[in-house]
């Protein structure tokens, strides 16, 4: 392995041509992961026949570059617009986006770079570290495993939600819109009305760019004014970044359980980003008892969906690597770029091609950290959107959006569901539902429905198998926790009383 | 309405007149369609092809690789199946698969037989796996099993569909099989079944390769004429020569009503790019299985899937 890693570094020092490529894969990354519903997965597409001509190690550094940037993008419209630039950076909105109305945008940018770039390292650090029990973590996760996991998800998010009732319907609407497309365990289609487009469901980024986008922009031609709220941007210190840093500094647990979280999630194909940057949201907003204010611009908020976000990348390679099934579009495109350089994913390749695989590790590593630093340099200007009249931001963001969730797919329908969630979004805001929930639902509705299903039938019907697969008793152990936490914390904060 | 057909007859006719100079064509962009989103085999396949192709067709063309993913492939193969006949537009298909909707009693909105076949590129042939851990270590050894659990990609799909068929000529079908669908694609049911999901799964030979390399899965026999293990035998040898056409096949087609001349441009670009070495070499290297047939034979091979999935119709239905 010491040798591989000698090797991989002594590529990046033999030629100033791959860090030339390094460096375009992250400013390609940056600005396609601003963008929502760009993202990493167009950037991947666009650059693909670049490298053709390439020296697969080249190709490697290239796309590792936009792997590990196009989220760090994501943060910046997520932070500044409420419109999560990849659909991971949905959970930085929460208190990301408060910020920015509170005139902290600068301080929300400084702590997502400093914890996006903590988190990618220690990402990195796990990925390398059971690099060689690749095979036995992903076998770990069976269909059990896979419920129990989304149940988790569920559970601790309603949990989280505050107003529990609101909560619950949230989550029944967004797993019912999850219902709909064709159920690959029945073969049946559900509530497509013989569209095409219906067949796969309703798309998660379109939703996210009509909850969180759009009806936020409807929202704010409601309410006129800037996004940044009661504040004179002449008296705002616009950069704020480096007090940011500093607040990350001074959360290193928030920093480690987000990267930890992000590692883990991220190792179990197919669950992706999104329920990792959740999880550890969730996990920080629920275990942290000082001056607790989640959702209204705790920088901790931000910290943690932002740490486990770029840590989930390593994690995420595993499973892409050595069996070949990607978690994510853009993990599916990177495969692609694998193959084409005749490198197949699969139990071989860690052994066969180790140095490759270094040379993407240290690539990814270093695009976090490129990336960060392009974005704080970058922070005064970008933070003076919060600061625009919002007769320039609302067609602006409207336009960005649309075309947005027309690029995804080059379909009218992905736009036509980002508009009607634009105004569904805007309904919850007004009456207070957690718009949150209504996404993890549908993010982990149809995992949960298919992994029960494949799990009942494993085990013939019988149930209590849930109870016999070890990695799914560790988890449901975790949802009995996660319902007591707060409960046991009540009480007690009762008996003190 | 009207306005559609009087568009549609000028598109027609000005298709035609340009047609006439064959020498015109191509010149400019020919869209590639692959029905499925980027990075999976369809899609390296295209783009492998794709600029040995443009090279054949002179420096005026440029191909563009456009995913046009959803519905199981249905969205694309039906985006091609009506785009303008005048060679600018043409698609990678799956055969069996786009097939089998038909088969399964579903309306689809294209009609495989009236396209216009370019070519056909790759032909992987099927093999029946058992899990590495497991007792079943030869076909003789699943036959006597009373008790089977088969991972797949689920109903629809190519590989049950090709599981159900084995079964049914393998007289499998008594012993009701439980299939445990579901998996996002093929690799996922592979590891499914390595991790003892289930004991049996079915899959292109490439895919499986590395996996049985690694000791994972064992192959119990291939569809198709020629041995890839010395071990396992052919469906043929082991006495199943129903099961040898059983493949999955990727071939090149436009919308039905291409002008012969400019078939025929591309044609011979799809022969010519699929016989140059270098293209040869890149393919072998992304482990592609390159089994090249001209036009008209692409088109006959429709029928004989059609044929095939017609045979075993009884077997097809959902199993959950």
């Amino acid at each position: 392995m010491l040798e591989s890693l000698n090797l991989a570094v002594n590529f990046f020092l033999a030629d100033w041509m791959t860090i030339v490529y390094l460096m375009l894969g992250v400013l390609i990354g940056v600005l396609f992961g601003v963008i929502p519903g760009l993202g990493g997965t167009t950037a991947v597409a666009l650059l693909l026949p670049l490298t053709f001509g390439m020296q697969p190690e080249q190709a490697i550094t290239l796309m590792g570059g936009i792997l590990g940037s196009s989220a760090i993008g994501g943060s910046v419209a997520a932070i500044l617009l409420n419109a999560p630039g990849t659909a991971p950076n949905a959970a930085t909105c929460f208190d990301g986006y408060p910020m920015t109305r509170q005139g902290k945008a600068g301080i929300a940018i400084g702590a997502a770079m400093a914890a996006s770039s903590i988190g990618g390292l220690i990402g990195v650090a796990i990925l390398i570290v059971v690099l060689p029990i690749t095979k036995s973590i992903v076998l770990m996760f069976g269909p059990p495993a896979f419920f129990m996991l989304a149940v988790l998800g569920l559970t601790s998010l309603t949990v989280a939600s505050g107003n529990l009732l609101r909560g619950l319907l949230a989550a029944c609407i967004g797993l019912m819109i999850g219902f709909v497309g064709y159920d690959d365990f029945g073969g049946t289609q559900r509530y497509t009305f013989d569209s095409n487009f219906l067949w796969d469901g309703i798309s998660l980024v379109p939703t996210l760019i009509g909850l969180f986008a759009i009806a936020e922009m409807i929202k704010l031609y409601v309410e006129g004014g800037a996004i940044a709220k009661d504040t004179d941007p002449t008296k705002i210190k616009l950069a704020g970044t480096s007090l940011g840093i500093k607040s990350v500094f001074s959360n290193m647990p928030t920093v480690f359980s987000g990267s930890i979280i992000g590692s883990i999630v991220g190792m179990v194909p197919g669950v992706g980003g999104t329920v990792a940057s959740f999880l550890a949201y969730s996990f920080a907003s629920q275990f942290t008892r000082k001056n607790n204010h989640f959702g209204s611009g705790d920088v901790r908020g931000v910290i943690a969906p932002e740490a486990a976000n770029n840590a989930k990348d390593g994690g995420s390679l595993i499973p892409t690597l050595a069996f070949g099934i990607p978690g994510s579009a853009e993990m599916a495109l990177f495969l692609g770029v694998l193959i084409m350089h005749g490198m197949t994913p699969g139990p071989m390749l860690l052994i066969e091609r180790e140095w490759s695989i270094m040379v993407l590790i240290i690539a990814l590593a270093l695009a976090t950290l490129m990336a960060s630093l392009v974005v704080l340099a970058s922070a005064k200007l970008l933070v003076m959107i919060s600061f625009l009249n919002s007769a320039i931001i609302i067609p602006a963001v409207l336009a960005i959006s649309l075309v947005g969730a027309y690029a995804l797919n080059a379909h009218m329908g992905d736009v036509v569901v980002a508009v009607i969630f634009g105004f569904i979004g805007y309904m919850m805001i007004k009456f207070e539902f957690p718009r949150i929930t209504l996404v993890i639902a549908l993010v982990l509705g149809s995992m949960m429905e298919r992994s029960f299903l494949q799990s009942i039938t494993i085990f013939r019907g019988d149930w209590t198998g849930f109870f016999r697969d070890t990695t799914s008793l560790i988890i449901f152990c975790l949802v009995v926790l996660a319902l007591a936490f707060p409960t046991v914390h009540k009480i007690r904060g009762m008996l003190a009383k | 309405m009207k306005l559609k057909s009087i568009l549609s007859t000028a598109v027609i006719s000005a298709a035609l007149s340009v047609g006439a100079v064959a020498q015109d064509f191509p010149d400019g962009t020919i869209n590639f369609v692959v029905p499925y989103g980027p990075g999976g085999g369809f899609d390296t396949a295209a783009r492998a092809l794709a600029p040995y192709m443009e090279e054949s067709l002179g420096p005026n063309t440029t191909i563009v690789i456009q995913n046009v993913a959803g519905a199981g492939g249905r969205r694309g193969a039906t985006q091609v199946a009506r785009s303008a006949p005048d060679g600018y537009t043409v698609g990678i298909f799956n055969l069996p698969g786009f097939v089998l909707p038909e088969m399964l009693g579903e309306s689809v909105e294209y009609d495989l037989t009236t396209l216009s076949w370019i070519g056909r590129l790759e032909n992987q042939d099927y093999v029946l796996l058992s899990r590495g851990s497991s007792d079943i270590k030869t076909l003789d050894d699943l036959l006597v099993q009373d008790d089977i659990v088969v991972t797949s990609h689920g109903f629809g799909s190519t590989g049950l569909a090709a599981n159900q068929i084995m079964f049914s000529v393998l007289g499998l079908e008594s012993v009701n099989p439980i299939y445990v669908g579901g998996y996002s694609g093929t690799t996922a049911a592979i590891v499914g079944a390595i991790r003892g999901d289930g004991d049996i799964t079915v899959s292109v030979i490439s895919t499986a390769l590395s996996y049985v390399d690694s000791g994972d899965l064992t192959p119990l026999a291939v569809s198709g004429t020629a041995r890839v293990w010395d071990t396992v035998p052919t469906f043929e040898e082991a006495g199943y020569p129903e099961l040898t056409p059983i493949n999955l096949q990727r071939s090149i087609a436009g919308p039905p009503g291409i002008p012969q001349d400019r078939l025929q441009i591309l044609r011979d670009a799809f022969m010519a790019a699929t016989s140059n070495p270098a293209f040869l070499k890149a393919a072998e290297s992304m482990g592609m299985q390159i089994n090249v047939l001209d036009g008209d034979a692409a088109g006959a091979e429709v029928n004989s899937s059609f044929g095939l999935f017609n045979r075993f119709r009884d077997s097809l239905g959902n199993p959950n």
